[in-house]
């Protein structure tokens, strides 16, 4: 059935022409349109540099509602990082404002012959010449516009030096700090020579059946304002994390080879708010509000989230959180996804300990374990590709070819996406996720939260099985894991924050069916929100088929599997990858 | 009149939202009488509504559709006004919306307004018996969103220097 079907603005950009038409009817938003479209309209095997690439921007119905954190936008394309599906969503404040200009989703086509930037107030959409924003960082960027158009309230969502240099794991950014960081969508908006998306939008959200809608907010509002995270996530959001990792053991400290970092006191969300946390800063319409801001010496900016405050710190071995907390403000202004720059740096430094390179192989750049050379310097040289730079930014897959087979070995990635900031032989459930997500190896597509929790009812509740509580069982992984991809599909369709979807468990599919039935003014069921999401799971399935996927691909870096956690409280634990990603084919009915 | 501490607002625009729902049963900045001025560059939201300033300069309306209410707030006689905007205009920190040919006011929901109950961090205060001076806004230029983010920078100003001189949070 519709569930809702969405505006669409379909931007030529070789032939600079705009046309307006339907999302595809068969989705419930985001996440769902653009999945779709991909299938549809992307040959196999093309280059993801290439014309017929294609990137699509979706908001969804809930989009700038009074549904909290209802904030995000969705990029999906190809992925010039993976070669598979690939897509990444931003929080803030652009997404509601694409939506209060009355559209639903942006299908970007072909490439432009000069730089230029998509304009929307309203109806009105215009692509204008941006030769004059280019080399600007992404603050610059949205800055300069503001300025010269003469309204500082417009949304701009940008790419910064990264993005145009094609780096394969570049972002794109709204907010300043808010990135769609994952698996490269700011390199193809570079490929198109796209600088920004500038939005102004004024047209109202207005629910159908109001107190049926309000009813379903205020019911996911008390799911947030119970859960016994909800004041730690206001004071420390994502920072809070490292602590709770620690206490687990799956730090990767020192590129994962030790889950015990021991300058921890240094790093931590403690340490972060008495050295450079200065306020809370909020994305749209969220009562969590669990982002910060800081002031270092060397700058200032929105953030870090916990994946770059450990991957500068715990990841490198560096105990300087000024260094870090610099670094992601460097990465944020660049354009350069977090995640990925600082699993490469990490990567090289281990590299250099085992002796497979010197400091000699990357421009004489000191690459001892907590190097602030290294941590400062080497992300400006990826995003302008100077140097080694130029190899860097290619993505660990890809780099490891110049460096060697022992560097190959001690890459972190999987389908050539580089992983977060944790170790997943100590959380089996992660490590599930990592290994058979669409996009690669990444945590964030559908957080198996549950299973950090040791809640037993709630993974009753769930999936019919309480060990699936338990990180470090393999018991009912399968079934978590399907749940998790699916609620996380969920969430980036109805575009609300994971953090909050699936961390908190504040939204699942019996709440969210009720928001949309009060919004939309007809029933939509559980069922029918279930049904689409297994839909969108297989769709991405078939596209990532169709590019050359196998089963031989859904699995981890080799250190998880055959060597054991060497010390700290997960001490000895492997992850048998193998066993978990046949249970989850059995969750999904696949044979392979 | 409610006012914004700059240093709790954490510019989640939950007010506005709250604003456009109380009168409209609907959601867009458009609707909101209350506008979160974000400067992104240098960490900065700040909340601004009326603040029910001692010079009242949109009450020089043309058509004297607007007058002041028991509570300080603005009363907008819809049958006079004509849709010209010019409150809109004179308001020195771009306070006052306009849409569907109707300026917005804070009319302080009757008197238990919508965007401080909602306000997550408390930012959002009533100031019953204050009428600050706007005079020092009243030279700048600009449409409302650039005066708002005018007057927003110039509150911002000792916050900014606190955070610069070392304060922090703290754990």
């Amino acid at each position: 059935m519709t569930v809702y079907q969405g505006n669409c603005l379909r931007v030529d950009l070789a032939d600079r022409k705009i046309e307006r038409g339907k999302t595809p009817p068969n989705g419930i938003g985001a996440r769902s349109w653009n999945s779709v479209t991909l299938l549809n309209e992307i040959p196999a095997g093309i280059d993801p540099f290439g014309p017929e690439n294609v990137l699509c921007i979706g908001v969804g119905p809930l989009t700038g509602s009074q549904f909290i954190a209802s904030c995000r936008f969705i990029a999906s394309a190809k992925s010039p990082l993976t070669g598979f599906l690939g897509d990444s969503g931003a929080r803030g404040f652009w997404a509601p404002s694409l939506r209060w200009s009355g559209h639903d989703q942006i299908v970007f086509t072909g490439m432009s012959d000069s730089w230029v930037y998509l304009f929307i107030d309203d109806d009105f959409v215009e692509l204008r010449d941006a030769s004059h924003l280019v080399g600007l960082d992404i603050t610059e960027t949205t800055t300069r516009l503001h300025d010269e158009l003469g309204d500082p309230d417009l949304e701009v969502a940008a790419i910064g030096p990264a993005g145009e240099n094609l780096v394969r794991y570049a972002i794109i950014s709204c907010n300043l700090a808010r990135a769609a960081g994952r698996t490269g969508m700011g390199a193809v908006m570079g490929s198109k020579k796209l600088k920004a998306i500038v939005v102004r939008g004024s047209k109202p959200v207005k629910p159908v059946d109001h107190e049926r809608f309000t009813k379903a907010c205020a019911e996911y509002q008390q799911n947030i304002e119970t859960h016994r995270q909800f004041e730690s996530r206001r004071k420390y959001g994502t920072t809070r994390i490292l602590d709770a990792l620690a206490e687990m053991g799956v730090l990767p400290a020192y590129h994962y080879r030790s889950a015990v970092f021991e300058d921890l006191k240094h790093v931590g969300a403690a340490a972060l708010r008495r050295d450079h946390v200065v306020k809370a800063k909020a994305c749209y319409n969220c009562n969590v509000y669990c982002s910060r801001y800081n002031v270092t010496q060397y700058s200032e900016g929105e953030g870090p989230e916990y994946e770059a405050q450990a991957g500068f710190t715990v990841k490198c071995g560096n105990a300087d959180m000024e260094v870090g907390v610099a670094a992601s403000n460097t990465v944020n202004r660049l354009g350069l996804d977090c995640i990925t720059t600082a699993e490469i740096i990490a990567w090289l430094m281990e590299c250099r300990h085992e002796g497979i390179i010197t400091d000699a192989d990357v421009d004489g750049i000191d690459l001892s374990w907590g190097s602030n050379e290294a941590i400062m310097k080497l992300p400006e040289m990826m995003a302008r590709r100077e140097g080694i730079g130029d190899v860097l930014a290619e993505g660990s897959k890809r780099a490891a070819q110049t460096f060697g087979d022992g560097a190959r070995d001690l890459t972190i990635e999987v389908k050539g996406l580089e992983l977060f900031s944790a170790d997943p032989r100590g959380i089996k459930g992660y490590g599930l996720m990592n290994a058979i997500n669409s996009r690669g190896g990444d945590h964030y597509r559908g957080e198996p939260m549950i299973e950090l929790t040791g809640d037993e009812e709630l993974a009753k509740k769930r999936v019919g099985n309480p060990n699936a509580a338990h990180r470090l069982l393999e018991d009912g992984k399968g079934a978590l894991v399907n749940y998790a991809e699916l609620l996380g599909i969920l969430s980036d369709s109805i575009t609300v924050c994971k953090n909050i979807s699936n961390c908190m468990d504040a939204v699942d599919f019996e709440v969210t069916a009720e928001a949309y039935s009060g919004l939309l003014g007809k029933e939509v069921t559980r069922d029918d929100l279930w049904n689409a999401c297994a839909h969108v799971s297989q769709v991405e399935r078939d596209f990532n088929v169709r590019e050359g996927l196998t089963s031989a691909d859904d699995t981890l870096p080799a250190r998880f599997k055959d060597h054991p956690l060497p010390d700290g409280p997960a001490k000895g634990t492997r992850i048998d990858i193998d066993r978990l990603v046949k249970d989850y084919y059995k969750e999904k009915g696949w044979d392979k | 009149m409610i006012l914004c501490d700059v240093q709790k607002c954490v510019g989640c625009r939950m007010c506005e939202v709250a604003c456009g729902d109380f009168h409209f049963d609907a959601v867009s900045p458009a609707l909101s009488r209350i506008r979160v001025a974000k400067i992104e560059e240098i960490g900065i939201d700040v909340a601004v509504t009326c603040v029910g300033c001692a010079e009242k300069p949109c009450l020089e309306c043309p058509t004297e559709a607007l007058s002041v209410g028991d509570r300080g707030e603005i009363v907008l006689d819809e049958e006079l006004c004509t849709g010209c905007e010019e409150c809109v205009n004179s308001c020195p920190i771009g306070a006052i919306g306009f849409y569907d040919d109707n300026p917005l006011y804070c009319d302080l929901c009757g008197g238990t307004p919508a965007c401080v109950m909602i306000c997550p961090t408390e930012a959002l205060v009533v100031e019953q018996d204050l009428e600050p001076s706007l005079e020092q806004f009243q030279e700048f230029e600009g449409i409302p969103a650039q005066k708002r983010v005018n007057y927003a920078k110039i509150q911002a100003e000792p916050v900014r220097e606190k955070w610069l001189a070392g304060w922090r949070l703290g754990p």
